[in-house]
């Protein structure tokens, strides 16, 4: 081994002690954890509930705040697919009309005794995959743009759902029941004083965290977003990897569904609607780039939160519901603008900055 | 004399009506560094993406360790060994060095499950990446620190140090000096020098700066527009010498490597 060349050793200056490559110290852990986007987006989340807990006695009660959690729940669950989709800088506007699809699939199938409920459910669920399946082929192998492939699904997946719901002996043409003692389980039921939903949420919540941070997928997920061609030139399967992303979004989706047709005891062929915007919404609020790269499903749960609390809000304290919406929309671009600012990009704030201190250009 | 590490045999390339590459023939030794030169436009790249992977040639031969290959990824170079460092350096600014140092290549924890369901062996990963980035002497700050907020320098210095973690035989880079400053020039041209000296893996390095060229190649490649316009020794030329062949001031004297 040759010796390094003094001119090497001299420049030296950021060069840190081994000791810095041992895993994270608790100090390191609770650092690293407040430089987060996601600590910001908790503590407004904090703060909006000390808000309305002082203007409403009924806003902290174990029972609406678990109604809170479960109302969540849904957008929770598909925004963990979501988040993904976005972190590999794709979109998803197909998701509530596949968890229509997939809801209407399993309750055709067990109304009309096709399938015992256990094997229809797993029918619903593969249908789900298989949709998010045909996104991400399309996307991957046909090169159409996300936004366009997912919007061409979500018409199909809803034309899908109408067709699934017609054409069976006494049933209103829109709403096929879901009666099954289970499943009704899955969406109505409690464990202790916890609704259902709302367990099962926080566990795919946790497990797809640690998915994301300690599996080769998971951080090739974040490669494939950050820098697509440097992923590839790496070894990468960019394909596979985006695929994996829309199928398992699809598989989410069908499990929200018949939870939610299980606690409405049918499958509806308008479930869903709209669904897309606010699961986008989450993950955005979250901290996630549409431009890929960064996010986290933690986020994106936590800005479900805040928008869960806000509308549990307007109600508690008697606003109209027009208030509502347009107070969604600000902080949906208001939690974008926040993060921009932090990260000192050039905008109309550090121009004006800039003016007073009067730096040129 | 041992076989050529890598012998390129009349590569050409067209792209619909345009021939990008009219007949290129070289070999690099192991332990030797072969620096590729031309104007923009002659051919550098395309020959560069054509022996890491990118595209195939339209014909010509690869005879890679005395076997022909037939690349038809960037992961079937990488697997031969050939590893490529690009210009723009193909790293991932959201993870940090360790992550971006094993993309594609993580190394798993837990036994055969493990290796199933992809579980990282981060820890194992951040003292590899430590050992070996310590080992060529590229000086980084922890390995957990995302490339996004380092320097020019030191993301080229991670990229080199990628590429020679993996590459055991062949590494390219393209214009490795290109967007750094003066000292951090001349580290990575001595960490080149090194890895030379102690590695004995061959070197193929694209670079418009004739200085840099003259002092590291063993042996200088030039094309112009497309044509394989000479390849010199450097014991026998000289940096005026080789821009005279570059800009087609001199022309010729072909050194037909023998088969």
């Amino acid at each position: 081994m040759s010796q390094a060349p003094d001119s090497i050793e001299k420049n030296t200056t950021q060069y840190t002690p081994p000791q810095d490559d041992t895993p994270d110290s608790i100090l390191d852990f609770f650092k690293r954890l407040f430089q987060m986007r996601e600590m910001g987006v908790l503590l407004a989340l904090i703060l909006l509930v000390l808000f309305v807990n002082s203007q409403s006695e009924f806003f902290w009660t174990s029972r609406n705040i678990f109604n809170i959690l479960r109302s969540m729940s849904t957008i929770g669950i598909i925004a963990i697919g979501m988040t993904m989709i976005i972190i590999t800088a794709g979109i998803d506007l197909s998701v509530g009309s596949m968890m229509a699809a997939a809801a209407m699939m399993t309750a055709r199938l067990m109304y009309t005794d096709v399938l015992p409920p256990l094997p229809a459910v797993i029918v619903g669920f593969g249908f789900g995959a298989m949709l998010g399946f045909i996104n991400g082929f399309i996307i991957t192998k046909i090169k159409v743009n996300p936004f366009i492939t997912t919007l061409g699904m979500l018409s199909i997946a809803r034309g899908l759902t109408l067709l699934l719901a017609t054409g069976i002996q006494g049933t209103v043409a829109s709403n096929i029941p879901m009666r099954n003692p289970h499943i009704n389980f899955l969406g109505a039921g409690y464990v202790g004083d916890i609704p259902m939903p709302v367990i099962i949420m926080f566990s795919l919540v946790i497990i797809f965290s640690l998915f994301l941070r300690y599996t080769v997928l998971g951080r090739q997920i974040y490669a494939v977003g950050s820098n697509e061609e440097a992923a590839r030139l790496s070894g990468v399967s960019v394909d596979r990897v985006k695929i994996f992303a829309y199928t398992l979004t699809g598989v989410l989706c069908a499990l929200a569904g018949v939870m939610q047709a299980g606690l409405l005891s049918t499958a509806s062929t308008s479930a869903g609607q709209m669904l897309e915007l606010d699961v986008i919404a989450a993950v955005v609020i979250g901290g996630a780039s549409l431009m890929g790269g960064q996010g986290s499903i933690f986020g994106a749960v936590i800005g479900a939160a805040i928008m869960a609390v806000l509308r549990n809000a307007f109600v508690l304290l008697q606003f109209p519901s027009y208030a509502q919406t347009i107070t969604i929309g600000v902080v949906i671009i208001l939690a974008v603008s926040i993060d921009q600012i932090r990260r000192s990009e050039r905008t109309i704030f550090t121009d004006i900055r800039d003016r007073f201190a009067g730096k040129s250009g | 004399m041992n076989d050529p590490l890598i012998e390129i045999k009349d590569i050409r390339k067209a792209f619909g009506a345009v021939q990008a590459l009219k007949g290129i023939s070289f070999t690099i030794d192991p332990g030797e560094i072969v620096a590729l030169v031309g104007d923009n436009g002659a051919g550098k790249s395309t020959l560069v993406k054509i022996i890491s992977g990118l595209f195939p040639p339209t014909s010509g031969e690869i005879i890679f360790n005395d076997k022909l290959v037939k690349f038809r990824h960037p992961s079937d170079a990488l697997n031969a060994g050939i590893e490529t460092v690009y210009q723009h350096l193909a790293l991932i600014e959201q993870l940090d060095v360790a992550d971006n140092v094993f993309l594609g290549r993580e190394t798993t924890r837990w036994g055969a499950i493990g290796r199933f369901l992809g579980v990282m062996n981060r820890k194992q990963m951040r003292v590899d990446t430590r050992v070996a980035l310590d080992d060529l002497h590229i000086k980084i700050p922890a390995p957990t620190m995302p490339v996004r907020m380092m320097s020019g320098g030191q993301r080229q210095a991670v990229a080199i140090g990628r590429a020679i973690t993996w590459g055991r035989q062949l590494l390219i880079l393209d214009e490795p000096t290109a967007a750094l400053g003066v000292e951090e020039t001349e580290q990575v041209l001595q960490m080149i020098e090194r890895l030379r000296d102690t590695r004995k893996i061959g070197l193929l390095i694209i670079s418009h700066n004739m200085r840099d060229v003259y002092r590291i190649a063993d042996k200088i490649v030039v094309l112009r527009q497309g044509v394989h316009a000479a390849t010199l020794d450097k014991t026998e030329t000289n940096p005026n010498d080789i821009v005279a062949y570059i800009t087609g001031a001199k022309d010729g004297n072909i050194v037909q490597v023998e088969a």
